[in-house]
């Protein structure tokens, strides 16, 4: 099966219902997605498929062969991405961090969509989970990126 | 299960209990058996007692002789019925507590007349009605399984909890007489070996009406073979709503091929569709378990039923549902489409077309096209059990949304999807949601294998 | 620095000596580098000091690289909390270096790592900061000294005219400076100076300690940078997932398809464990696939057999658990006495009784439970593994194993959250597995346990029954509470049998109250719970705050009283508290109880709950609707007075967390058991709290001054009972059980 990851392709031998996910995780030494739950309930697992954030843990690995799929270790390369990460850390967002790569995940593939989402959009749109309370944060950093103040160089 | 008996009891024994008692020499008579002079055949061969553990996975017995955790063919199964429960039995060959001192014409008469050895009538939670078609050659072999092939266990039956007067159960008769067929299957001579081959399976062993045929007030199967045009046409039973397995484009097999449905039946999904609810207990313990010839006969024979276009609509056609509408914007003005994204769309697609054979579409999906919304409701709430295809458990399962989402808000999400896509089909009504909240309980995530040895 | 916090590579070019059985390159991209192990200086350390001191041994917490990074082993796990950065605050401050030069690590297993008072080393109890802040303030001053020493040598001039800069010895006099990096390898081999000598920093002068130092772990964390236990791998390394019995004390009877599992695409072997089957392959995905296809026939634990286990009972259900905490009766063992609470409720104008109830919760930590284990050709033992207390767990291990614990080295990755589940409870971890399978295999194996055996196997905040009586005086105040608990504690709840004393974890919450109430009784009805019980973030506070605050406020609106008023009254005599408690009003504008109607048309009112948690005081007010018959929270306030303060922003943002999960216990969370087995084995089934359930939160730090109390509970247990207490105003309904999702608002 030939992935395209971060913009390189990838030949992986697993079966085609194998969960993205774990072609990741134990295929390409990538474990900056997490596994959370594998039921697509946490969104810990959360990588953007042409744009679009999908859950890799409820994702065949037949289903994106030929996709581009970007993963955390790929986001600094996306502009929005960066700032994304930018603003993450300008709001100090996360706390235990086992969540934090899917919701960087969720937070780009949503000001991709909305540029400037709204109370309501964050609360449509970011539906990944936090244990450690970060949503706040998140709300902040989301906002903050709505309105421009934080570039890539923050 | 519950179901069939509730109108069995509400319906049949009122009517018969006005009959004369000098009618009990009818309804205690025991019913022919073609195995009546039939000896002791002697210890039968292991190609015999293979033979019958292969007819058992058509007929699958182990569906209700075994319950999960229990030795195998023990019984146990708990039918709650409005006036009790009763369980089903031991039919482990023991000779006290089992089946071991019936003789081939009591197994006979119990499998194909629904009349025990002593002469009690069984209740038709027993498919004999469709048994009554099995060949006196299965007939045989399932007896020489359940006597050689199976483990006996000194097991005893659970006692019913229905109270006298509604134990009685000689009134079944006079139901069995009416409504159950009392004769092997006859090859149509018209069609070839293959279809045959289906509908004996079809009608007979595999008992597909049981739960896929609507029944009538009297709760018999309105049809028992393809010349009715309802057998096999959907049915509400236990919660679920068993799709119609004919050609209807919309609620049926209409748009499956042949080889779609074999391959349902073989791995458990296709494109169209993932088994799930009461017919995951049939593929695990049963479907996968037929031979391929015998698969392809199935659905070559279903495939031949003819579907009803007045019944069935307009045939479904895929409509994109407008990606806007599915913007964080633009579902939270549309009831369910919120839900639908943050709950469902990450499994069955924002496009509802699922992935692959992996998780099933709810566009088009039959479940999303018939007019009971029961399965529906009853999967979004309870998820489903694993689907354990020759020993591997799925990679993907439904999960349970109970505890996540109100009545009001699974109303809203499965009527958001049956007005998406092209899905055309009634709005679902909180009370449903409520009622079927009420009566069920969420799936195992854990598969559930029953014994069979 | 921060860049550099994770850069393994960059560090194995510096890193110590002689300690390459410790460095493991990864199996795949083979660029980086896991596990440093034992700091370099460990060997050489030199125990300087007595009892009375712990927690100097310089060059074991401290390594300074020539670029001028401090390596600090930290005695305390980072989870989430922030406690790396606050460590490397109070050590810097000493130290007199920037705390973002710091690389800090969780510190292997070692007496010299012992800071507490308790000569424990637990992370855990809210302890870490206030715990460990004078030992690591005098870490810090002790090295300060050392390079001191060194740079007198260096520059041959005596140390008393030397003072530092950040990360610098500077020599006033000549202007002349030398940088720690330079100094270190003299200064670490040089004897650690007397602990009572040094002289610590005045906290008017502090430059970091007491600021919103940034957290040094975040950009790694924003990028996926972070190896948690579940992402570490080693050479040769094998996966394994396993199967548990349905219920604890089950064993392993036979499998029915055995063969056939081995047969499996990279299926590597099959195993039985403990009451649990076990799969090993290349992959994890197809250990998982595996182990879920073994057919096991589970053999019931035979009565009174496993006297160490917790069995199970098959009929279990937390319902009918439930009524029988609220009608057993026993022996009732006083925790707390004060006056004679049976002549105040003969004597009072009115008695209130009620009974209240808790429910199980599970930790439902984002990261699920793993283990790595490795035996080395030498004999040795490493395992990496998520867990509160290394010297806990390498002696347990050494138990298990029958090894010396000193051949056995702990790895503690970052935890993916923790909130009290990675202490050690039997059966409650997948290490003793992930052992017995390297052992089996002869190969590092890394179990992880997927969120089914997760929800399986947690050990759950304990259940409780609380029966309140309290008597009222004639102005409706209250004057007598008689409050009997039916429950067992966290602690005592860890084995299988009793201590001697009551676990003060039981009641903690219902005991300690500040309520200046005259005569009253506090006692628990030991009660045994058929699950394993665990410590849950707050622990009994996270319960019986909850319980004490609404029977509060039910005795209030018994007695006509105003609950604000009411406790200000009850607190009268407790400055503190009572300023606490007219911070928090203030900061909501003004206690406002309602019912009212909010700008967006809702109905909606506020409540207000108060805890004393470890070392610390909280006041909460929260205010609440009702959407669709569902509460919902919109603004919760907070005060919180933890004496004293070390990063502020990060003590906020431990707010706003605990905030959450209180939240998402009041309103959702409940672990329910049917015939024995948990109901739900997945989060669809244990919903927790989601971003759009997210209150705005305003947080008050209140610095009393006083003794330096907790931060990463004391902030949850006033938050249930603000919630409730608002939501009964609001319905005029009185709730008396958690969580609200099981009350029906709707009609």
């Amino acid at each position: 099966m030939e992935l395209n990851i971060n913009g390189i392709q990838h030949h992986v031998d697993v079966e085609p219902d194998t969960p993205l996910l774990w072609a990741l995780r134990d295929d390409l030494a990538m474990t900056g997605t997490k596994y959370g739950c594998g039921l697509a309930q946490c969104g810990a697992c959360t990588v953007l498929v042409d744009g679009q954030a999908v859950r890799s843990c409820v994702t065949p690995v037949e289903k994106v062969a030929g996709a581009s799929i970007t993963t955390i270790e790929a986001i600094e390369q996306d502009d929005l991405g960066k700032r994304v990460v930018a603003a993450w850390v300008k709001h100090q967002v996360p706390q235990c961090g086992y969540c934090q790569s899917g919701q960087v995940m969720a937070a780009t593939s949503l000001l991709r969509q909305v540029p400037h989402p709204t109370d309501a959009d964050i609360d449509a749109a970011m539906v990944n989970l936090c244990r450690c309370g970060t949503y706040n944060a998140i709300r902040a950093a989301i906002h903050d990126l709505a309105s421009g103040s934080t570039d890539g160089g923050a | 299960m519950t179901n069939r008996l509730k109108k069995i009891f509400t319906v049949v024994i009122p009517a018969s209990a006005v009959l004369a008692a000098g009618t009990a020499w009818f309804v205690t008579r025991f019913p022919a058996s073609s195995f009546e002079k039939t000896g002791s055949q002697g210890e039968p061969s292991a190609q015999l007692v293979a033979r019958g553990e292969y007819v058992s996975r058509l007929t699958d017995c182990v569906a209700c002789h075994s319950v999960p955790g229990g030795a195998a063919y023990t019984g146990g199964l708990k039918m709650v019925t409005p006036m009790g429960a009763i369980f089903a039995t031991n039919i482990t060959p023991d000779r006290e507590r089992g089946i071991g001192a019936y003789t081939l014409a009591d197994f006979d008469r119990a499998l194909r007349s629904g009349v025990a050895k002593d002469g009690h009538r069984l209740y038709p939670a027993m498919p004999y009605p469709s048994y009554a078609k099995l060949s006196d050659d299965d007939v045989k072999a399932l007896y020489a399984y359940f006597m050689k092939g199976v483990p006996a266990v000194h097991l005893e039956n659970r006692k019913s909890t229905i109270p006298w007067p509604l134990n009685m159960r000689w009134p079944l008769a006079f139901w069995n007489v009416v409504f159950a067929p009392s004769d092997v299957y006859r090859p149509d001579t018209s069609k070839d070996a293959q279809w045959n081959r289906g509908a004996y399976l079809v009608e007979g062993a595999g008992h597909c009406g049981a739960c896929h045929t609507p029944r009538s007030l009297a709760f018999n199967e309105k049809g028992t073979d393809s010349r009715s045009a309802a057998f096999v046409s959907g049915a509400l039973i236990d919660g679920w709503f068993a799709p119609s397995l004919r050609n209807d484009a919309n609620t049926g097999l209409g748009r499956w091929s042949e080889d779609d449905v074999f391959r349902f039946l073989k791995t458990g999904r296709n494109d169209h569709a993932v088994v799930f609810g009461s017919m995951t207990e049939a593929f695990n313990n049963s479907t996968q378990f037929f031979s391929d010839d015998d698969l392809r006969a199935v659905a070559h024979y279903l495939k031949s039923l003819p579907g009803d276009g007045q019944r069935d609509g307009t045939p479904w056609q895929y409509e994109p549902t407008q990606t806007k509408a599915l913007q964080p914007a633009g579902r939270q003005g549309i009831p369910g489409a919120q839900t639908y994204m943050a709950k469902c769309s990450f499994c069955h697609g924002a496009d509802g077309r699922g992935q692959g054979q992996w998780v099933p579409p709810l566009a088009g999906a039959a479940s999303s096209l018939v007019p009971d919304s029961s399965s529906s409701i009853n999967v979004t709430l309870n998820g489903s059990g694993r689907v354990v295809a020759a020993g591997v458990p799925d990679s993907y399962r439904m999960p349970s949304y109970r505890e996540q989402l109100s009545d009001g808000e699974i109303a809203d999400v499965l009527t958001f999807i049956r007005s998406s896509w092209g899905n055309r089909q009634s709005p679902v009504m909180k009370p449903d949601v409520k009622k079927l909240r009420e009566q069920t309980v969420p799936a195992s995530s854990s598969p559930v294998i029953l014994k069979t040895r | 620095m921060v860049n550099g916090l994770f850069d393994d590579a960059s560090l194995m070019q510096q890193g110590p000596v002689n300690l390459s059985r410790r460095r493991f390159m990864l199996t795949s991209a083979g660029a980086f580098v896991l596990g440093f192990g034992l700091p370099a200086r460990q060997a050489r350390a030199q125990a300087a000091q007595g009892p009375k001191y712990r927690g100097t041994q310089v060059p074991a917490f401290l390594e300074i690289r020539p670029d001028n990074t401090v390596r600090l082993q930290s005695p305390f796990i980072e989870g989430g909390q922030g406690t790396f950065t606050a460590m490397a605050q109070i050590v810097g401050e000493e130290l007199d270096a920037d705390p973002s030069t710091f690389l800090v690590e969780n510190a292997p297993a070692g007496d010299e790592y012992a800071v507490m008072d308790s000569g424990m080393r637990i992370t855990g109890g809210s302890m870490s900061v206030r715990n460990g802040y004078p030992a690591m303030r005098r870490l810090g001053a002790l090295g300060r000294e050392m390079l001191l020493q060194a740079g007198a040598q260096h520059l041959g001039v005596p140390v008393s005219e030397l003072t530092t800069q950040p990360g610098q010895v500077v020599h006033v006099a000549s202007g002349r400076t030398v940088k720690y990096g330079e100094l270190a390898h003299v200064a670490m081999d040089l004897p650690v100076p007397d602990p009572a000598s040094v002289k610590l920093r005045d906290p008017s002068q502090f430059r970091w300690i007491g600021k919103s130092v940034k957290r040094l772990d975040i950009y790694e964390k924003s990028t996926g940078k972070v190896d948690y236990a579940i992402d570490v791998r080693v050479d040769g390394m094998l996966h394994a997932a396993v199967q548990h019995a349905p219920r604890l004390g089950m064993t392993v009877g036979s499998i029915r398809n055995e063969e056939q599992v081995r047969q499996m695409k990279g299926v590597h072997s099959v195993h039985r464990l403990p009451g649990a089957v076990a799969v090993v392959a290349e992959r994890w995905w197809h250990a998982r696939r595996g182990v879920e296809a073994l057919l096991v026939n589970w053999v019931e634990a035979e009565p009174g057999v496993a006297s160490d286990i917790r069995v199970m009972p098959a009929d279990f259900s937390t319902e009918e658990f439930r009524k029988h905490l609220a009608t057993v009766s026993g022996k009732e063992e006083n925790a707390e006495t004060k006056g004679d609470v049976t002549r105040g409720l003969k004597n009072a104008h009115t008695v209130v009784e009620a009974t209240y109830f808790s429910q199980y919760v599970n930790h439902g930590q984002l990261e699920p439970p793993s283990a790595l284990a490795r035996y080395n050709p030498d004999g040795t033992l490493d395992v990496w593994l998520p867990n509160q207390a290394p010297d806990m767990f390498r002696a347990d291990m050494a138990r298990r194993t029958g090894m010396d614990a000193e051949k056995i080295t702990i790895h503690s990755p970052l935890l993916g959250g923790f909130f009290g589940r990675h202490f050690l409870y039997d059966h409650g971890s997948p290490y003793p597995q992930a052992i017995a399978l390297a052992k089996a295999t002869g190969r590092p194996i890394k179990l992880i346990w997927t969120r089914e055996e997760e929800f399986l196997r947690d050990a759950l905040r304990p259940m409780a029954a609380v029966r309140f009586r309290a008597g009222l005086d004639t102005t409706g105040c209250p004057v007598a509470l008689d409050v009997v608990s039916a429950t067992e504690g966290a602690t005592e709840g860890l084995g299988t049998k009793r201590g001697k004393d009551l676990d003060p974890t039981a009641l903690e919450g219902l005991t300690n109250k500040a309520y200046d109430i005259p005569d009253r009784r506090i006692a628990q009805l030991f009660v045994r719970n058929p699950a394993t019980l665990g410590y849950w973030r707050s622990v009994g506070n996270s319960m019986n705050d909850f319980l004490y605050e609404t029977f509060l406020d039910e005795l209030a609106d018994k007695g006509r009283q105003d609950p604000y008023e009411l406790r200000l009254h009850l607190l009268r005599d407790n400055r503190r508290l009572t300023t606490l408690l007219k911070a928090v009003a203030d900061l909501s504008g003004g206690w406002k109880r309602g019912p009212f109607t909010a700008a967006d048309g809702s109905r909606r009112a506020r409540g207000i709950g108060m805890a004393s948690p470890f070392g610390s005081e909280a006041a909460a007010i929260a205010e609440v609707s009702l959407e669709n018959g569902r509460v919902r929270v919109h603004e919760v306030w907070e005060a919180i007075d933890p004496g004293k303060v070390v990063n502020p922003a990060i003590v906020e943002a431990q707010v706003n967390g605990a905030i959450a999960l209180g939240l998402s216990q009041v309103l959702l969370e409940e672990t329910v058991y049917e015939n024995g087995m948990p109901r739900a084995r997945n989060y669809d089934g244990y919903p927790i709290l989601a971003l759009n359930q997210m209150p705005r939160v305003h947080v008050k730090i209140v610095e009393s001054g006083e003794k330096m109390g907790g931060v990463g509970e004391p902030p949850l247990p006033a938050i249930p009972p603000a919630v409730v207490n608002a939501v009964s105003t609001l319905t005029g309904r009185r709730i008396r059980s958690m969580p609200l999702s099981r009350h029906d608002f709707a009609s």
